[in-house]
């Protein structure tokens, strides 16, 4: 039975460029923040209760700014721009002033990657001025760790991901270069782990998913490279997803590690499951290719939301795949239109939601392949 | 005694008469004195007892004063009782006196000795009553009876304390009871309503319980027993006879009756009291010591008691429902001061009782006179703190409220069928007092299913609309709606009409008795009982939802009236979360869009049907605002008019609740309208009248409850919010219709500061449409059409049609008189030039004229300056003002504006006719938004040409006259452009069109005005003046457009047309004068020229000395304008 696809919760507008960056904060107790860097080097600070832009900052002197993070609490903001600066802003009691600046020299479109290695201390990974140079910083002391810059040549660094594994003692980096090939680096022994060829065609983003020691990688090709590490820290490429169209922007695992999104440069976000990259949705709103992805992470799993920037200067907001509890499958989606003898309080929040409900159930494939496929088939 | 004294002293100085009284100024004051003076009266009266002697001697008393009286008491009262004592029968009038002059005694001592008060009390009853039967009236006159009963009045307040209580020792039940009987006889029984009173007061004062000003005995709590345990043998007949005297005869005036409550509750407040029947059975005498008397002791034993309560509870119940709803105000203030005694009294004795002494409190509350209020609300608060204080009967109490809410809740519909509205009213009345009794322990008592179910299920049913009117179902409402005060907009709401009832007070009732089950009661349970109840059926939805929306409002505490506190307050966040999910089940799917129409219009609707539906439109002088949107929807089930009518209160019950519910929350429904605005703005937009004014009137509480100003700041202020759902919408269509309604409703009351957030929108809506081209087309004009509409508006053109060709013609007017001089010098000068005197000699004109030409030329010169400047192309004007702000980048508006052309230029060959109207119509708003920039107007216009021409040529009618509309509109910039296109192949068409429906139309009868025909000329004839006027179009079209319109000044055309043709001609006349003037004048002239000099040719025209034609009004109506008077020659002709 094919359904119509969803409709986003809702769609922040008045950003005014493309939406490079997105980056969710929600504290308990505050109202959820959602930052959007724009193409015109403003950050937009959205408050998600009220739907509206809280404040704008502008930091980066009209360039593009192509990732957000939070250090601490949503009271630090850090941001990178394409104006060769990663700036750090003080957002605490209503200010907005940028604290400190690091300049990073890279001109190309590499997102940094930020671990928190102990209360108060972060390791920065952010592209050197070298094209395929990766730095990594110690914050908030600024001071460089190390500067790994592969021997081969694989052009570009594209995207990075550092990751603290429970196995080794120092952080570990992926990187994906220009020409396709993955790399994983020991931070503390700035040494080559290991690589793949994931893809023909430069790797535009990377996501990985510590805990099962598995990534994705997209590229601009028609497919998905998912690959994983095995005991030894060996890459090892596993079946790729094929896609309809080509093109991905970035990834992101939500932090439950039960779906992935993909921002597509068909102006569609593609949800699939995480466990067996199944395609289960394709959520169609935006007009132009989708840019950037982020989840946020309320503490109640139904708040959770999905954020899509695209370059049609309009940020949606998806509400999908939140209802469930954990079950056997791992993940298993319980319908909302639940029987109509309910838990007052439940219904309410599943009501809410049901306009936004994609209506499949993953056990029910049959389902939802065919609507997945159908919207699929429609979109040239 | 002061006060008797003084007031004696009053009647005294009053009173003063001076026969043989040696001090004037003041009364005898010794007694030795006294007894001479009163002696040689008593003396004769008891040796000639007649009226006049009676008279002297009462004078005579008067002279004496109090103390002294006192004394010579016994003296004074032998002669007279001894008048009442002689037997046989004895006069009235001698009584009468007689009882005059007792009683004056009476007023002015005190009675000491208990056989004289015996004995008067006896004497005195025996004047009243009959001699067979002791306890029933003589025949006697009115004024003796009012005497007697004065006298007994007086002697029972004279008696000493002392004395009184013997009175009431159980020896005297025999003579007390044929006291009681009589004056009951007579309270009853009596015609003279004065005597009624006095009879009644009598009873009082000899129960002790007068309230009269006069001192009185002070009963202690002994004596108070003594009497209630008397008075307990004679209460049932005091109580059945009074409340016969209450219930009796309503006309027999409130003093009566108010007397009558009072002995009635006075005398029962006395015998019931809980006080004297807690201890019981002590202290009573033993039987044997009083013989037969006995058997008329009553002992107030526990089952006695119940007995009577039973039986007063009865006798309560008449009396109740007889005052009430008593038209006067102390008859039902007398009523609350009975509960109120009643209640504080007897409360526990009077068990079966307390429920209707509290629903005849209850009653009152709400009663309109001020004092009987708040006598009320004392004596209901003081009840309540009663209730709430004594820990013992607490429970029984809210029992018994909870009981008689319970049975009225039951009742409430029986009586709201079949009871008048005054009744209506006090019923409802009760209802709302006992919720407010209740108060906080309303939680608790609806806590129990069966109140809630009964509550309920009563306002379910009392509530029921009527909704057979015809008129809600047909009102339209009108496609933009002007802003307006919110005041302004109240008073349109329509009334609701409910089943039940009509008045409007009985709706605030209701209304008010919701309020105080939300303000009391759980709002949880409260809610969810009612959205069960909503959900449940579609027979109790309606109703339903008022009570929900009052409900709300009475939890906020609004609406509510003197409440007392409530315990726990509902907090903010808890309103919230319950409006949000009301508003939630108000606006979803099933229960927000709900057919209104009559599903008349089909969607693959046949050619004749659409005809049908866009004359009806054309005769409204409605924009053809089609509602495909209703038709993607429209059931196509025939609903009656009974479930459309039905449907369109629902919606608007549902709309009020959401006002109702912003003004609950206030600035935190700010929040809210992230999900509630867009379905509100969705049914301001609605065709029907009511329904759209009920969104209205929504939207005017929501922006005051939020703090906005108006209705256009509250649409600017959330447009994000709207717009989020308009555009997701868009995409949706066919689950969510109303998408373009909302956009025409935001339009509509905003102004341009939405347009950069609707510029992203328009790409969205744009694009649908051109991804979707065939389906949706329809909605996206609609939508499209309301853009340009809002835009015309936002950014009035600087080309204003109109007011334009006003000014020229009164200019025109201003030529015409001056310019006689001014045409010749031109024409010299023309002939000069032919001639071959330079344009370089122009100076030397100016010798030639003669000075006093020279001044006039000076008062003519700004005259021609002014025309010329009037005259002048108006493109040369545009340009100057657009000059300085000429941006690289196009305004915003511009640039949509010209996206919608675009794609109308596409949509106007559609070959549905309907889309092509609508096209037509977006074309217009189009071209009237771009005609500011014609520079982006013109390459537009070129490319529609083709487009549009065949609309005007070959299209069906209807499609003709919108097509000429957009011609007139786009001819008001467009001049050059459109001079050379619209002769060459317009003009031909639409004349030869003209000339050929002449005929027609002037043999057509009345009903031709209602043909489509008949409209396109009316509109063709309309335009085409101004569109001449404007193109300034060759002489040639002139004659062609002068030659199709002539027959239309025939006054056998339709008067319409006539008029209609009328301007265009004054247009034409304003292009040419002359050539006109000659063209009317060969119709018809109505005057002769004759030529100032025989040398010259006489002026012959082909229209003179013509008898009166069908022509001839209208040529003279068209005459006038050229302001020649009929006896005066043309200037131009003199000179010549």
């Amino acid at each position: 039975m094919a359904r119509p696809a969803p409709a986003p919760l809702y769609t922040l507008r008045g950003a005014g460029s493309p939406l490079n960056a997105l980056h969710f904060s929600c504290c308990e107790g505050d109202p959820p923040l959602l930052f959007s860097g724009s193409g015109q080097g403003s950050v937009h600070v959205w408050n998600l209760t009220t739907r509206r832009a809280e404040r704008v900052l502008e930091g980066h002197s009209g360039a593009s700014v192509i990732w957000l993070n939070t250090l601490h609490s949503k009271d630090t903001l850090i941001s990178q721009g394409r104006d060769m600066r990663v700036c750090l802003w003080d957002l605490a009691e209503g200010r907005s002033d940028v604290t400190d600046t690091l300049w990073t020299g890279s001109v190309g479109f590499c997102r940094c990657s930020l671990l928190e290695t102990g209360p108060g201390r972060w390791l920065l990974a952010h592209p050197g001025e070298a094209m395929e140079e990766v730095k990594i910083i110690d914050l908030p002391s600024k001071s460089p760790v190390c500067s790994l810059i592969p021997q081969a040549k694989l052009g570009m660094v594209m995207c990075i991901k550092l990751w603290q594994p429970d196995s080794s003692p120092g952080p570990l980096l992926l990187a994906g270069y220009e020409d396709g090939s993955l790399v994983l680096w020991d931070v503390s022994q700035r040494s080559v782990l290991s690589s793949a060829a994931a893809h023909p065609e430069p790797v535009m983003c990377l996501d990985f998913d510590p805990a099962r020691q598995r990534g994705i990688s997209g590229s601009s090709e028609k497919s998905l490279a998912s690959w994983m590490l095995d005991g030894q820290h060996r890459l090892q490429l596993q079946q790729p997803v094929a896609l309809v169209n080509p093109g991905i922007s970035q990834l992101c695992i939500r932090g439950d590690r039960k779906i992935v999104a993909s921002a597509g440069w068909d102006h569609r976000v593609r949800v699939f499951g995480w466990k067996k990259l199944r395609s289960l949705a394709v959520l169609q709103h935006h007009t132009d290719m989708v840019i950037s992805l982020a989840f946020s992470d309320q503490q109640d799993p139904r708040n959770r939301l999905l954020a899509a920037g695209s370059k049609d200067q309009r940020i949606s907001l998806w509400s999908i795949y939140n209802q469930g509890s954990d079950s056997d499958t791992g993940f298993s989606l319980r319908h909302a239109h639940s029987p109509l003898k309910h838990e007052r309080a439940d219904s309410r929040r599943a009501a809410q939601v049901r306009d936004y409900w994609p209506h499949i159930k993953a056990k029910h494939c049959k389902d939802k392949h065919s609507w997945v496929d159908l919207t699929e088939e429609s979109s040239t | 005694m002061l006060t008797r004294n003084h007031v004696r002293y009053k009647i005294f100085t009053n009173k003063v008469s001076g026969i043989c009284i040696q001090r004037m100024d003041h009364q005898i004051d010794n007694p030795k004195l006294a007894f001479a003076y009163l002696r040689p009266a008593c003396v004769l009266l008891t040796h000639e007892p007649t009226v006049g002697n009676v008279e002297t001697l009462s004078t005579q008393l008067r002279h004496v004063n109090d103390g002294t009286l006192q004394q010579l008491q016994d003296y004074v009262l032998f002669p007279l009782r001894f008048i009442l004592k002689i037997p046989g029968p004895k006069r009235d009038g001698l009584i009468q006196a007689v009882a005059e002059a007792i009683g004056y005694v009476l007023e002015n001592t005190c009675v000491q000795s208990w056989e004289t008060l015996r004995d008067l009390l006896s004497e005195l009853c025996l004047c009243l009553c009959s001699p067979m039967d002791p306890g029933k009236p003589a025949p006697a006159s009115e004024e003796l009876r009012a005497a007697v009963l004065r006298c007994l009045d007086a002697l029972l307040h004279a008696a000493y304390g002392d004395v009184v209580f013997k009175l009431f020792e159980p020896i005297m039940l025999p003579g007390l009871g044929a006291a009681i009987s009589l004056l009951l006889a007579l309270g009853e029984q009596e015609k003279s309503r004065t005597v009624q009173a006095a009879a009644l007061k009598c009873l009082q004062a000899l129960t002790l319980q007068c309230d009269c000003s006069l001192d009185h005995v002070s009963v202690g709590q002994e004596e108070r027993r003594m009497l209630g345990s008397t008075m307990a043998s004679f209460l049932p007949g005091i109580t059945i006879t009074v409340s016969r005297v209450i219930t009796g005869d309503m006309r027999h005036g409130h003093a009566v009756t108010v007397r009558a409550i009072k002995v009635w509750f006075k005398t029962v407040g006395l015998v019931m009291a809980d006080d004297q029947l807690q201890h019981t059975g002590t202290g009573e005498r033993q039987p044997w010591e009083l013989g037969r008397v006995w058997e008329l002791v009553v002992q107030r034993t526990q089952d006695w008691v119940r007995n009577t309560s039973g039986r007063l509870a009865l006798l309560l119940k008449k009396i109740i429902s007889c005052t009430s709803a008593h038209q006067h105000w102390r008859v039902r203030l007398e009523m609350v001061n009975l509960s109120d005694h009643l209640l504080a009294n007897c409360n526990s004795s009077l068990g079966e009782c307390v429920g209707p002494l509290l629903e005849a409190l209850v009653g009152a509350v709400n009663d309109e006179e001020p004092t009987v209020r708040e006598r009320c609300e004392a004596a209901l608060r003081e009840v309540a703190e009663r209730s709430q204080s004594s820990d013992s009967n607490n429970q029984a109490f809210t029992d018994v409220l909870s009981e008689n809410l319970h049975s009225l809740a039951t009742s409430l519909p029986r009586l709201m069928r079949t009871s008048d509205d005054q009744h209506k009213v006090f019923v409802l009345n009760v209802f709302l007092g006992y919720l407010k009794i209740l108060g906080p322990k309303l939680i608790v008592v609806l806590n129990s299913a069966a109140h809630l179910q009964r509550v309920s299920k009563a306002l379910m049913q009392v509530l029921e609309l009527d909704v057979m009117d015809v008129r809600i179902v047909e009102e339209r409402s009108s496609a933009v709606t002007v802003e307006t005060g919110p005041g302004l907009h109240r008073a349109y709401a329509q009334r609701k009409h409910f089943l039940y009832f009509t008045d409007k007070i009985i709706f605030s009732l209701l209304k008010e008795i919701c309020r105080v089950l939300g303000y009391y009661g759980n709002v949880y349970l409260l809610v969810d009982h009612f959205m069960d109840l909503y959900k449940e059926s579609s027979v109790y939805r309606k109703q339903a939802a008022m009570v929900l929306n009052e409900v709300i409002k009475g939890a906020a505490g609004i609406g509510v009236a003197g409440g007392t506190e409530r315990q726990e307050v509902p907090s903010q966040e808890d309103l919230k979360a319950v409006v949000e999910s009301i508003i939630e089940e108000y606006t979803g799917l099933s229960h927000w869009h709900l057919s209104t129409l009559i599903a008349e219009e089909s969607d693959r609707g046949e050619h004749k049907q659409q005809t049908q539906f866009s004359l009806l439109s054309i005769s409204n002088g409605v924009e053809g605002k089609g509602n495909p949107l209703q038709l993607v929807q429209a059931v196509h089930k025939s609903s009656t008019i009974h479930e459309l009518n039905s449907n369109i209160w629902q919606i608007c019950i549902q709309l009020e609740g959401i006002g109702c519910f912003a003004q609950a929350l206030g600035m935190d429904f700010r929040l809210i309208l992230m999900t509630s605005l867009y379905p509100v703005l969705e049914k301001a937009g609605d065709e029907t009248l009511l329904i759209s004014q009920a969104a209205l009137d929504a939207m005017w509480d929501i922006s005051q409850a939020c703090g906005y100003a108006s209705l256009k700041e509250l649409i600017n202020e959330n447009s994000d919010y709207l717009l989020n759902d308009v555009s997701l919408n868009l995409q949706r269509l066919g689950i969510h219709p109303h998408a373009p309604r909302v956009l025409t409703v935001m339009f509509s009351h905003s102004d341009p500061s939405l347009l950069p957030l609707v510029g992203d929108i328009v790409q969205d809506v744009l694009l649908a449409l051109d991804l979707s081209y065939d389906e949706t087309s329809p909605l996206f004009c609609t939508v499209l059409h309301s853009l340009m509409k809002a835009l015309a508006r936002w950014f009035p053109s600087s080309v204003a049609g109109t007011s334009d060709a006003l000014g020229t013609k009164k200019v025109w007017r201003e030529q015409d008189q001056l310019n006689v001089r001014q045409f010749l010098l031109d024409y010299n000068k023309q002939k000069e030039l032919a001639v071959g005197i330079g344009a370089e000699e122009e100076g030397t004109e100016h010798p030639e004229l003669p000075p006093s030409m020279d001044c006039e030329e000076d008062t003519d010169g700004p005259d021609v300056d002014c025309e010329e400047d009037t005259d002048g192309p108006d493109v040369d004007c545009e340009e100057d003002t657009d000059g300085p702000d000429v941006k690289v980048e196009l305004p915003a508006h511009i640039t949509i504006a010209k996206d919608v052309m675009e794609r109308c230029i596409h949509l106007l060959s559609d070959p549905s006719l309907r889309l092509r109207l609508k096209v037509l119509d977006v074309l217009e708003q189009c071209v009237c938004v771009l005609s500011e920039k014609e520079n982006e107007l013109l390459p537009m216009a070129h490319r529609c040409w083709p487009a549009l021409l065949l609309r005007l040529t070959t299209d069906d009618p209807l499609a003709v006259l919108r097509a000429f509309r957009v011609l007139c509109t786009l001819g008001e910039t467009c001049r050059d452009f459109l001079r050379k296109r619209v002769s060459k192949e317009v003009v031909p068409k639409l004349t030869a069109w003209l000339s050929k429906q002449a005929p027609v139309s002037a043999r057509a009868g009345p009903v031709y005005s209602h043909t489509l025909a008949y409209k396109l000329q009316l509109a063709v004839l309309q335009g085409l003046g101004a569109l001449c006027c404007r193109l300034d179009l060759g002489d040639s079209d002139l004659d062609a457009v002068t030659e199709a319109c002539l027959p239309y000044l025939s006054c056998r055309q339709p008067p319409k047309l006539q008029e209609a043709c009328l301007s265009v001609f004054r247009h034409l006349i304003e292009l040419d004068p002359d050539a006109f003037w000659l063209t009317l004048n060969e119709l018809y002239c109505p005057c002769s020229y004759t030529p100032p000099h025989p040398d010259l040719q006489p002026v012959e025209l082909s229209g003179m000395g013509l008898q009166r034609n069908e022509y001839t009004d209208n040529v003279l109506k068209l005459l006038e304008d050229f302001g020649l008077p009929e006896d005066t020659q043309p200037a131009g002709i003199q000179i010549q």
